[in-house]
């Protein structure tokens, strides 16, 4: 057990000074506030920049291929989470890359991978249809077999970032026969492909998502990753990291959970509040001398800290329930003036408190949602059986 | 407090705290079932057991060396601990070992004092009042009836005190040896140190009260939930196991992550503690506050999943239940202590944004 400070070695003290003054010259008040606008959560100017300074390669490649060791990795990625550097796409680019470099033929290695690593490719998950939920294996999207290519119908929600991205990671059903985990196949969608439309959703925390329609998109098949009709192998890898499902280094220089950046907004948000019921108002009397303040504070940071330490899937549904749960209290405690959004005159916490509490539903959906992980924590480390999905009753 | 500094996040045991764990573990396994622990609940209190306990040198761990101690630290604590919370052991172990490391703070466990290694060795009970908030006058205090010496505040005082006749126990949902105690009654009392000093050796003595008994807590919510759990798999409705049914494995789920997250915020408050207690003095009170909330509401599914079967005062789960309400308690409402996080908290973020 060690929660201590990390000596760093000069060389890696000149490291994060590198890393800060990166930060600081490029993920500006401007690149904050167009994101927010925008709600893309990618900023092209500040990616580009990083691909060209090697910041890109230095955290895509592993530490054996000469990417950062464990200490600057966490040091970057604690320094991009203190600077609010938007940072979907690039964790989608991240996934999927790691699977074209597994699972690509040579040919689309060498077409995709030289652009991650300079910004000017990226890639986005293609995974929840409109009727599917977060069961990614109830796929309706059809390859079918046209000559050596495939036609691609379909839709796909939640393509987060597909409007900045180059190619999708797709799954596909390829055999409409077989059982669903034997009938699906990864592609790399070029998103440039004739047939394909991106249509924006806005979401209630302010981000932009997509859903994107395929009309009879013609795809090569070099842009099949894996073998035909083996996509789950291919999906699993990506869905595992996501999970928390592969193994933490003993070196505690990770996220205890996934999710923990998206905790951090929480934290963000206490934090602020705490400083603000401190405050002394005209009349010399604090907010948080009201003991009903500081009961709610306290219990909300109690339950915020709890969420903080659980670990692996546990802590991914502990993180996004407490968002939901402390939301409220937080705002509460901050009165009227919470409910103004960023950048609005008297917003008193600067919209934290409200951004939590909208951002909240969407922690605990996105990624695969509570009860996927409940019913995983259940099944696997209860021992309470598969859930019971019983048939629907046939008419009689 | 800088939250993006770089920290070790290593919520990993050594080898060492492994086997001190599983020792434990069937210690009170072998020895504590749980009628042994219905037979203790007149006197609150399994003196025999406690002898065994003593022997093992459980006491003797948590005291420093310059009292005849071995010096544990406080993670390796929360790991005895969480076994007593799982087999409710009717030993006041907790209070114990937290009033005694108080006096030795305190200096009043000198090596070659006539009462230490009775101390040292847990054959001279020393309990504490666990109140946070301030008391005055007459209190309820855990181990009233049964320690040979109490500590606890009196103003700006710390005393101990000693009874020619013990204060007589009185019943409660906790089954703890609890007795009203009076300071300014017949026996003896000691004023051990005062001021401003002194005050905070025995806040420092409640923040390992509190992270000790919220270790014991995780421990009590694990086994309720393993009972419950089991119970799940073996009853039937409409043909299938109730444990498949999200209704009643989502809340077994619940606390499945009640159990990680508490465990894991009893040791990073006890980690910090042990070194360094000036950085993060929220987190003691902040493991006791999740887990006396959490508690009661696990231990209460646990008996809901059980039915009619789980109501029994014969059913595991209503010891469970009475005691993950109980043992809390004895610090009086959790909520200063969630007033107290806010002040800690606040000052700190007040200070840092001047």
């Amino acid at each position: 057990m060690d929660f201590s400070r990390v000596e760093l070695s000069d060389e890696d003290r000149a490291f994060l000074d590198d890393a800060r003054s990166f930060l600081r010259a490029h993920v500006t008040e401007d690149v904050r506030r167009r994101d927010r606008e925008t709600g893309d959560n990618f900023d092209e100017g500040v990616h580009l920049a990083m691909g060209a300074d090697g910041w890109l390669a230095a955290e895509l490649k592993a530490e054996s291929e000469g990417g950062l060791n464990r200490v600057r990795r966490r040091l970057w990625h604690l320094e991009k989470r203190r600077a609010h550097v938007p940072w979907v796409t690039w964790g989608t680019t991240m996934m999927v890359a790691h699977s074209v470099e597994k699972f690509g033929s040579p040919e689309l290695r060498e077409e995709v991978l030289p652009g991650v690593l300079t910004g000017h490719v990226r890639l986005c998950l293609g995974y929840t249809e409109p009727e599917g939920g977060s069961d990614v294996a109830t796929c309706k999207t059809r390859a079918v077999r046209d000559g050596d290519g495939w036609v691609v119908n379909g839709s796909k929600m939640f393509t987060t970032g597909a409007h900045n991205c180059q190619y999708v990671f797709l799954i596909t059903t390829t055999d409409a026969e077989a059982p669903k985990h034997k009938s699906l196949t990864m592609f790399l969608v070029p998103l440039d492909s004739p047939g394909i439309e991106i249509q924006g959703i806005r979401t209630v925390d302010g981000d932009r998502t997509n859903i994107v329609y395929y009309s009879d998109v013609r795809v090569d098949d070099k842009y099949r990753l894996g073998p035909v009709n083996a996509g789950w192998t291919v999906l699993r890898e990506p869905l595992n990291v996501e999970h928390g499902a592969v193994d933490a280094h003993a070196d505690g220089l990770q996220d205890v959970s996934i999710m923990a950046h998206q905790g951090g907004f929480m934290v963000d948000a206490v934090d602020t509040a705490a400083a603000l019921v401190a405050r002394e108002n005209p009349d010399g009397r604090r907010a948080l001398d009201d003991g009903s303040v500081a009961y709610r504070l306290g219990r909300s940071i109690a339950r915020m800290e709890a969420a903080l330490s659980t670990p692996q899937m546990y802590g991914r549904v502990a993180i996004a329930q407490t968002m939901r749960d402390i939301a409220p209290d937080l705002m509460d405690i901050l009165g009227a003036a919470s409910a103004l959004p960023i950048e609005a005159p008297g917003a008193v916490d600067g919209g934290a408190a409200q951004y939590v509490f909208r951002f909240a539903p969407l922690v605990g959906i996105y990624g695969g949602t509570l009860e996927v992980f409940r019913n995983m924590i259940a099944q696997y480390a209860l021992g309470l059986g598969r859930p019971d999905y019983s048939p629907p009753k046939k008419p009689s | 407090m800088d939250r993006y500094e770089l920290r070790r996040e290593d919520y990993s045991l050594s080898k060492d705290q492994a086997d001190l764990q599983s020792s434990y573990a069937k210690f009170f396994k072998t020895h504590c079932s749980i009628d042994a622990v219905r037979a203790a609940e007149p006197a609150g209190f399994d003196k025999s057991l406690w002898e065994r306990l003593c022997a093992t040198g459980a006491t003797t761990m948590a005291l420093p060396e310059s009292c005849g101690g071995d010096g544990a630290s406080l993670v390796d604590l929360t790991l005895v601990a969480e076994e007593i919370g799982r087999s409710l052991a009717p030993v006041p172990w907790i209070d114990h070992v937290c009033a005694a490391r108080l006096l030795a703070r305190l200096a009043a466990l000198a090596s070659d004092a006539d009462c230490t290694p009775g101390v040292v060795g847990g054959e001279r009970l020393v309990g504490l009042d666990p109140h946070v908030a301030s008391v005055t006058g007459t209190r309820l205090i855990p181990t009233g009836s049964i320690a040979d010496d109490l500590i606890l505040r009196d103003g700006a005082e710390v005393v101990r005190l000693t009874f020619a006749s013990r204060p007589a126990k009185v019943d409660n949902i906790g089954r703890l040896p609890m007795a009203w105690v009076d300071p300014g009654a017949d026996g003896s009392r000691t004023v051990l140190a005062r001021g401003a000093a002194a005050l905070a050796d025995y806040q420092r003595a409640l923040d390992e009260w509190r992270v000790l008994t919220a270790a014991a807590l995780v421990g009590l919510v694990e086994e309720t939930m393993m009972i419950a759990a089991d119970f799940a798999k073996t009853r039937y409705t409409m043909g299938v196991p109730i444990s498949t049914l999200q209704a009643i494995s989502h809340p077994l789920a619940n606390m499945a992550i009640v159990v990680q997250g508490g465990r894991n915020l009893a040791r990073r408050a006890a980690w910090y503690l042990d070194n360094e207690p000036d950085e993060r003095p929220e987190l003691a009170a902040s493991a006791f506050v999740f887990m006396a909330e959490e508690a009661a509401r696990a231990a209460t599914m646990a008996v809901h999943i059980q039915g009619g079967l789980g109501v029994s005062v014969e059913a595991a789960a209503t010891a469970y239940l009475v005691r993950a309400r109980g043992w809390p308690l004895a610090a009086g409402d959790p909520g200063a202590s969630a007033q107290q996080i806010a002040d800690i908290v606040a000052s700190r973020q007040a200070r840092g944004r001047e």
